[in-house]
């Protein structure tokens, strides 16, 4: 019944190798982009903030495609001869980053404004009001909806397949055009992201539950 | 040498004039009272004086020196840099009407906050302080709770305990009663009457008349933007003179007049 | 200036075919979107049933919805299918994963929604002698509707977002044409900011309606 699946599991466990290099590579350096963005944007001068908030609008108003489209087409066309992986996983970067900076901008902002004339007033300098008050206070906050964009970001590894990158699901669809084995092949490969995605998902909601109740 | 002067300031939020020309001073060890209806300005006028709000033109001194802006020789306005501004306000010590603790630290911690982080001082040497401030507010056996789990009178008196800590030379109070049940407000007036008794300067901006006149060497009357009326307890409360001021005694305390 | 003027020929030359794969997508969304609300209803019922058979059958498929990816979904419909003797076109293929996809996270906003409403309601509602039917209908939905019109609106613009990847089985829909353009032409980059500017319009405008229903429900309330 499952022979297909079974004689197929190399191949495809190769491509969830390669699946989870790159979730890990675009999720950890999007959510550090996104963070940086997102306390610049809450804390910088005009200029900094329209500059980021219009890339954070803009990317967030697109499909993910598009950006890993735009990011394969656009590096040889400026002059970046790197590969597949590199050229579209860069563009999942700054996708993430759109979204993850949205989150932390949107985090500090709902600090308390007393908090910080609390800090201010003890004589407290920017940096340290920042360091100290409002970006511990943030984070609780932004942790919940970070895991979740890092849940999704995860998946939507799988769509690097149709601009040509191979990973877990370009791997599966070329066993599937080669055997027709359709749903041996496509449950299990729903099985293996379900095995990588669940307990991040678990996490996600252990944090929304425990983070977000007042201390 | 006034401890706070404070020359004509005026403050505006966009087209609405909120403070418009209030000059006064506070001298050393002196506790300045200032009552005034909402809108009054007074709240804005206090955290004016530690330039925690900006405004368009006057002069504020603390202890001698301008903090804020200060104008140079051909009258123009020059803003005072972050640093110095900073500086200052280690001297100001300010208690809100809303607490704002930090809740992620622990009482102790808040208290110890200050210290530790703007002034330098040695983790070891600073809780030692703090507990010898918790003590004085009569918090010591909270020192180890989270600020949530105080009830609001407490979380008044550990910031009061926090503004201490930076050793300043004035303590400025917003209102500090206005977000307390009544059955909590008297344990935070009873850490601010010690406080006076120690020989602190102090601006208290309250609704309490009745303390107010325990407590203030002066009072100050603003309505509107302005100092309406000024002068001791005794004069102000029991001899009012300003119209507006008859009307505002009458509201909050209405048989204070015949006192 | 031959760089913009180039472009903008290239622009110009590919826009009707542009505007009908703009005009897929939104025919892919408006399929998907009233059955993902509508499939989101009924698995909010047995989800939030007493019986935890019942509840645990929903919950099962709702995780399974939330990890794992909705392009293996697509994938599984249009290729599986035709196994079974089923030969749907793409377009109902795409339109079907994405709104059993969705679906789940519907069910999982309408959820929110009511469980906000506090149980104080109810009681009241009750105790004046109502039926938990019309306890539903009267006082709690309408207030669970307001609050969901915020989420419901992202879901939707996700959901917009997500007809994308229908290009990969084939629907012609703006992705699609734009790949096809690419291939007649060779300025690659420029056509996806285009059709970039295409989805940007189209999530913004839904935005923006979502903004103002929340707005008008708010007040109508």
């Amino acid at each position: 019944m499952f022979n297909v699946l079974i004689a197929s599991l190399p191949y495809l466990l190769k491509g969830a190798q390669v699946t989870l290099w790159l979730s890990l590579v675009v999720v950890s350096l999007g959510t550090l982009l996104g963070i940086g963005l997102g306390i610049l944007a809450a804390i910088g001068n005009i200029f900094l903030r329209t500059l980021i908030t219009t890339y954070i609008f803009a990317l967030r108003g697109v499909p993910v495609l598009i950006v890993m489209f735009l990011g394969y087409y656009a590096c040889p066309a400026l002059g970046f001869r790197v590969n597949a992986y590199i050229a579209v996983g860069a563009a999942q970067i700054i996708y993430i980053g759109a979204f993850v900076a949205e989150i932390m901008r949107s985090a500090i902002a709902s600090v308390p404004p007393g908090q910080v004339a609390a800090a201010r007033s003890l004589g407290m300098r920017r940096f340290t009001v920042l360091r100290q008050v409002v970006l511990p206070q943030a984070a609780r906050i932004a942790v919940p909806p970070i895991l979740n964009n890092s849940l999704t970001a995860i998946k939507q590894t799988s769509y690097a397949s149709i601009v040509g990158v191979w990973e877990l699901t370009y791997a599966a669809r070329e066993i599937v055009e080669r055997t027709l084995a359709a749903f041996q092949i496509f449950l299990g490969v729903m099985a293996i992201y379900f095995l990588i995605c669940y307990p991040l998902s678990l996490a996600a909601r252990w944090s929304e539950r425990h983070l977000l109740v007042n201390h | 040498m006034p401890m706070i002067e404070v020359r004509n300031l005026r403050k505006s939020f966009g087209v609405l004039d909120v403070l418009k020309g209030v000059s006064f001073e506070v001298e050393k060890g002196e506790v300045v009272v200032v009552l005034g209806p909402s809108g009054s300005g007074k709240s804005t006028m206090l955290r004016c004086i530690n330039h925690l709000e900006d405004y368009e033109s006057g002069e504020i001194l603390v202890d001698g020196a301008v903090i804020g802006y200060s104008t140079d020789d051909q009258c123009r306005r020059v803003a005072r840099p972050e640093a110095v501004n900073a500086k200052l306000r280690e001297q100001v010590g300010m208690v809100f009407q809303s607490f704002n603790l930090f809740p992620h630290r622990t009482v102790i911690e808040n208290v110890m906050m200050g210290p530790v982080h703007v002034q330098g001082v040695g983790r070891g040497e600073a809780r030692e302080l703090a507990r010898v401030l918790l003590s004085k507010v009569g918090l010591a056996s909270k020192a180890e709770e989270y600020p949530s789990k105080l009830s609001g009178g407490q979380q008044q008196r550990v910031a009061i305990a926090r503004a201490l800590a930076m050793n300043p030379k004035v303590m400025l109070f917003d209102e500090v009663t206005s977000a307390l049940d009544p059955e909590l407000v008297a344990e935070v007036l009873r850490v601010i009457r010690q406080l006076a008794l120690d020989g602190m300067t102090m601006i208290i901006v309250t609704h309490e008349i009745h303390f107010a006149r325990d407590v203030g060497d002066r009072i100050i009357f603003m309505d509107g933007g302005v100092i309406v009326e000024q002068g001791t307890p005794s004069q102000i409360l029991a001899n009012p003179s300003a119209e507006r001021l008859k009307l505002f005694l009458r509201r909050y305390q209405g048989d204070y007049l015949a006192a | 200036m031959d760089y913009a003027a180039q472009t903008a020929h290239l622009l110009i030359r590919e826009f009707p075919q542009l505007i009908a794969g703009f005009l897929v997508t939104i025919g892919v969304a408006s399929a998907a979107i009233p059955l993902a609300l509508i499939l989101g209803l009924l698995l909010v019922v047995p989800r939030m049933a007493k019986s935890s058979a019942i509840a645990g059958a929903a919950i099962a498929y709702i995780e399974l919805m939330r990890n794992t990816p909705l392009l293996a979904q697509i994938y599984l419909i249009y290729f599986g299918l035709p196994l079974l003797g089923l030969y749907p076109s793409e377009f109902t293929c795409g339109v079907a994963g994405i709104a059993l996809q969705h679906a789940a996270f519907m069910a999982e906003t309408y959820r929110g929604g009511i469980e906000s409403i506090s149980p104080q309601q109810w009681e009241a509602a009750r105790a004046i002698g109502m039926r938990k039917l019309k306890v539903l209908r009267l006082v709690i939905l309408p207030q669970a509707i307001v609050r969901i019109l915020g989420p419901l609106g992202n879901q939707m613009i996700i959901l917009i977002k997500d007809t994308s990847l229908v290009s990969a089985i084939g629907v012609m829909e703006l992705t699609m044409t734009a790949k096809m353009a690419i291939e007649r032409s060779a300025a690659s980059a420029e056509i996806f900011v285009a059709i970039g500017a295409f989805y940007l319009i189209l999530t913004t405008f839904v935005g923006a309606v979502v903004r103002l229903a929340e707005h008008y429900a708010a007040e109508s309330n």
